[in-house]
């Protein structure tokens, strides 16, 4: 035996007056060894003690010398003995796991998926949540914008004379910056021309975010001023992609929409303001200013501050209002009830996904407990199986810590590995998840595992194993010795074992049902809004962004020649049925502009909306969009000819309500001098805004004659495959201006399928997760129906002997089964109508006490249970009768 | 009655102690007795040095204590070497020869 054992067995650890009794007995025993020598050699006793201390020397320093040294040697030996005892233990762990590979398997695989779906939905929570803005001191960016008089809950972008006057009068700022978003066509010299993504910001944006160029420069104060625009910032991305990722283009020029922009920077990789834009060019609000009658009721300057160090957001937000009602007194046509809105800029970009993350968070966390459940029964009825061993490892000496320390071991060993393996499921899953689904998540957010990621991975696991082993481990520590070891082995039937794996059973069926309801809720919205009427037919037609950009295209008549050669060209092509175009596709928005209708009384402060879309060519006729009333725009609609109209049905209900739209006249904006509008036509209600969103008033402008927007959606209805008609398209665009670029050529069910691409992503999981968790509480009933089969066959070989039939024994085990499922059944439904408010913002056509979701769950889940039950229960009439009483 | 010389370095007494235990348990009162006989009292150790020395040797893990009964039946606290133990004693013990020859050979006369 080697000496360090033999430490550990002759000392059990000391205390500290234990340590200094051991001194004193040691150093006494010295000295009366000493003074017994020299009574001896013939001194008296108290000559012999004087001496003895003397030639001792510092007895006391001795002491307490003596007392730090073994105070140290204390705890280098606990720790060395800790270490010694976790090894055991981990080794032991491993060797019944190793002894039992079934059990390690199902734990294993249930662990892996319960804690790689929590590590993957939590990388998503930290990149959106919890992860600062890549900006230098991202907790300082406000986004401002302005309520609307109109529904005082909304809020709108500011107008550009506001901003300007928000930016000069303001305290609590260092700066605000302004930022549009457009897009530029880019003409490399020998390639296709592209379109990019680009932002006009304000000179101050990069000191704003705080964020310096990678290589060269960003803008400095005055490169926003007149004459002074034509530069450009671009990002690494399109650096690399398109300019070879050479230094030497920076100070070089590069042409977009046919202008000469000097190429002064790259911004490091990453980096974006929000649109995932390419190229960022100065905004230069001089004009806007010089005619700020007008461009006062604008809105569309989207704004981003930085609040000075140590101003709170409600000191900013009561500056900004005082310059509100300045402005309201000031100019109370335009700015009347517009008051500043401050939102902190994470909350601006994370808004929309707080509450679908928090709620998939809580859905894993559930499996995570129902997985929980699970391995506390399992491990239960292991220990139960173990108490044998355990009672003899205490009759051995093993102390009660020990003993729970070792079960707590093992479940924390397995807990690990099976997190190890859920981190690696989680890193293949979220990558796989964010490539189909790449529109999900804003470009801002990179998702990925990081140290905090792998450390809540760790904690979580650590924590998983404890959940679930401490309670079996409890219990079987507390296993009466000589119960155990009397008993031959097997387990107490019955009494609290029993109760509590009852008790799990009905935790789990419980939270199952609630993950169902849940993911069904989900599974009917998602349902419903497939069935929504959309008001245009979404298959065969091909979209693409087209933009008229360049010098040339500056007058509405260039811009017109352009759309109607190239509409017309493809009009003539073979295959295509109807050809047309849109600023902007269903399901992707609208502007919105107010409304006042010819002979009618308004109120000028409160004039109601007019969603705005304009449309040239077959466009009704290529999205089969019905014709209700009146007429299409026709040739006799010309550029500058009297202005005519096409409203939605949804519009002519409300400002016509005597059904005489047609005729009707509307003028639209805020200005008093804008022509009147005769409507010509009514149109069916679209879902243009997204499925979910209800068709307001809309006006369908004939962007002949409102050629201002020189960015367009062509929409080409085809007799066959779509895609087919790509080419026809693109030569015709070609054939009209080779400067020409197409962006996001694609079919207009990509389009709407990818609109609906966050709830898709959102309803895959949750359904997931609500089906691991049905299946992990099936194998939680079967588990525990299976076991006490197993410990009553006495009894049902008893029963059976005694006359009863095999249906009654049936009977029996399924009445167990159900009695607990059907409790966490119930438990679940309540559970569920309590929690549903808090999905009722995803849902969609259904409400969250979705009767007949309720029903399909609890019907399914009684089936689950039924199917779980039936394998045990098959089992307990198979006992032979003599066999079993023979077995004791 | 023999006084330790100040300048006897406490690493001496260390060597002196596992020198006492190389050959046997021993308890304190047994390895001061030891070296009083082996150098006729000329290394007498203060009583004081020597049970601060076995107590850091026990920290350092050269020697191990362990409680026993002392030749007359009470009970006493004894020492052994532990295998590093050893291995330093003789390592040291080379040492000490070797400066022990050197200082011997210029103290004594040409």
């Amino acid at each position: 035996m080697s000496f360090r054992q033999s430490r550990f067995f002759q000392f059990p650890w000391r205390s500290r007056t234990q340590i200094m009794g051991d001194i004193d007995t040691e150093l006494n025993f010295h000295l009366e060894m000493r003074v017994a020598e020299l009574v001896g050699q013939g001194l008296t006793p108290e000559e012999a003690a004087r001496r003895a201390r003397e030639e001792f020397g510092d007895v006391e320093f001795t002491r307490s010398y003596c007392r730090d040294v073994d105070l140290r040697t204390e705890r280098s030996v606990r720790s060395a003995d800790r270490m010694v005892a976790w090894r055991q233990d981990a080794k032991y762990a491993w060797q019944t796991l190793r002894r039992s590979p079934g059990f390690a398997v199902v734990s294993l695989l249930t662990l892996a998926l319960a804690i790689g779906a929590n590590t993957a939905i939590f990388s998503v929570a930290r990149a959106v949540l919890l992860k600062p803005l890549p900006f230098g001191t991202p907790s300082a960016l406000m986004r401002v914008f302005e309520s609307w008089p109109q529904n005082p809950s909304a809020h709108t972008p500011l107008s550009p004379p506001n901003f300007v006057d928000y930016r000069t009068q303001q305290h609590t700022f260092t700066d605000l910056a302004a930022l549009q978003q457009w897009s530029v066509t880019w003409r490399p010299e020998n390639a296709d021309p592209a379109i990019l993504t680009a932002l006009a910001v304000s000179a101050s944006m990069f000191n704003v975010l705080q964020v310096g160029a990678l290589h060269g420069r960003t803008f400095s104060p005055g490169d926003d001023t007149p004459g002074n625009t034509f530069k450009a910032i671009v990002s690494h991305g399109f650096w690399q992609r398109a300019l070879g990722g050479d230094v030497a283009r920076i100070g070089g020029r590069i042409t977009l929409n046919d202008r000469a922009y000097d190429l002064i920077g790259v911004m490091p990789r990453g980096f974006t303001v929000g649109a995932n834009e390419d190229v960022w060019t100065p905004l230069d609000l001089s004009d806007e200013i010089a005619h700020a009658t007008v461009t006062r009721k604008q809105h569309w300057v989207h704004a981003i501050g930085r609040l000075k160090p140590g101003i709170a957001i409600d000191a900013a937000r009561a500056d900004l209002r005082t310059i509100s009602r300045r402005l309201e007194v000031q100019y109370p046509e335009a700015d009347s009830g517009r008051v500043a809105v401050l939102v902190p800029l994470h909350e601006v970009v994370a808004g929309d996904l707080r509450s679908p993350i928090l709620l998939l968070q809580g859905a894993a966390l559930m499996v995570l407990l129902i997985a929980c459940a699970n391995l506390a029964n399992l491990t239960l009825s292991r220990t139960m199986g173990r108490r044998r061993e355990m009672a003899l490892r205490a009759a051995l000496g093993a102390s009660r810590a020990r003993l729970i320390g070792q079960l707590l071991t093992e479940s924390v060993l397995l807990s690990l590995v099976g997190g190890a393996i859920g981190v690696g499921l989680a890193v293949v899953a979220t990558r796989l998840l964010l490539r189909l689904n790449p529109e999900t998540l804003p470009a801002m957010f990179a998702a990925g595992l990081d140290s905090r990621v792998l450390l809540f991975s760790f904690v979580l696991s650590v924590a998983t194993g404890v959940l679930f082993g401490l309670m079996p481990a409890l219990d079987a520590a507390r296993a009466d010795l000589h119960d155990s070891l009397k008993e031959g082995g097997r387990g107490t039937s019955g009494g609290r074992g029993e109760r509590v794996r009852r008790a799990l059973v009905v935790v789990q069926v419980g939270l199952a049902v609630m993950l169902l309801v849940g993911a069904g809720l989900l599974l009917r919205s998602f349902g419903e809004l497939t069935r929504v009427r959309m008001g245009f037919e979404p298959d065969h037609v091909l979209t693409a962004e087209i933009t008229a950009s360049g010098v040339r295209y500056d007058s509405a008549a260039a811009v017109n020649l352009l759309y109607d050669g190239v509409l017309g060209d493809i009009a003539r092509s073979p295959g295509v049925v109807a050809v047309g175009a849109a600023m902007v596709l269903p399901t992707r928005g609208h502007m919105n502009t107010s409304v006042r209708v010819q002979g009618e009384p308004a109120d000028e402060k409160n004039l109601p909306d007019l969603g705005y879309v304009s449309v040239r060519g077959d466009y009704f006729k290529a999205m089969h969009i019905p014709l209700l009333a009146g007429r299409g725009y026709d040739a006799s609609d010309r550029p500058d000819g009297p202005k005519t109209a096409i409203i939605n049905q949804t519009a002519a209900h409300r400002f016509f309500p005597k059904g005489n739209a047609i005729g009707g006249r509307i003028r639209i904006g805020p200005r008093p001098d804008t022509p009147w509008m005769t409507i010509v036509g009514v149109v069916g209600d679209i879902r243009d805004e997204g499925l979910d969103i209800e068709t307001k008033p809309t006006l369908f402008a004939n962007h002949v004659q409102e050629a201002w927007d020189r960015t367009l959606n062509i929409v080409i209805r085809t007799a066959g495959d779509p895609d087919a008609a790509t080419h026809v398209l693109r030569s015709a665009v070609k054939a009209a201006d080779p400067g020409l670029a197409l962006r996001e050529v694609r079919s207009l069910d990509q389009v709407v399928g990818s609109s609906l691409a966050a709830r898709r992503f959102a309803l895959g999981l949750a359904a997931c997760f609500a089906g691991v968790a049905l299946l992990l509480a099936a194998v939680g009933i079967y588990g525990v129906l299976a076991y006490m089969v197993t410990t009553r066959t006495r009894e049902f070989g008893v029963r059976l002997a005694l006359g009863a039939t095999t249906v009654n024994v049936v009977l029996l085990v399924l009445r167990q089964g159900l009695g607990w499922s059907l409790f966490g059944l119930a438990l679940g439904i309540g559970g569920a109508i309590v929690a549903g408010r808090l999905l009722s913002g995803m849902l969609f056509g259904v409400s969250a006490t979705d009767v007949t979701t309720y029903l399909v769950v609890a019907t399914g889940s009684v089936i689950v249970v039924v199917v779980a039950c039936i394998v045990p229960a098959a089992r307990a009439t198979r006992v032979d009768p003599l066999e079993s009483i023979r077995a004791e | 009655m023999h006084r330790t010389p100040s300048e006897l370095l406490q690493g001496t007494v260390d060597i002196l102690i596992l020198r006492a235990l190389a050959w046997e348990s021993m308890h304190g009162y047994a390895i001061s007795r030891w070296l009083d006989r082996g150098s006729d009292g000329v290394l007498a150790v203060e009583g004081a040095a020597l049970y601060q020395a076995l107590h850091r040797l026990e920290h350092r893990k050269l020697v191990a204590a362990s409680w026993g009964l002392s030749e007359n039946n009470r009970k006493a606290k004894f020492y052994t070497l532990t295998p590093p133990g050893r291995a330093r004693l003789r390592a040291e013990s080379a040492v000490w020869k070797a400066y022990a020859n050197a200082v011997s050979k210029i103290l004594s006369p040409a």
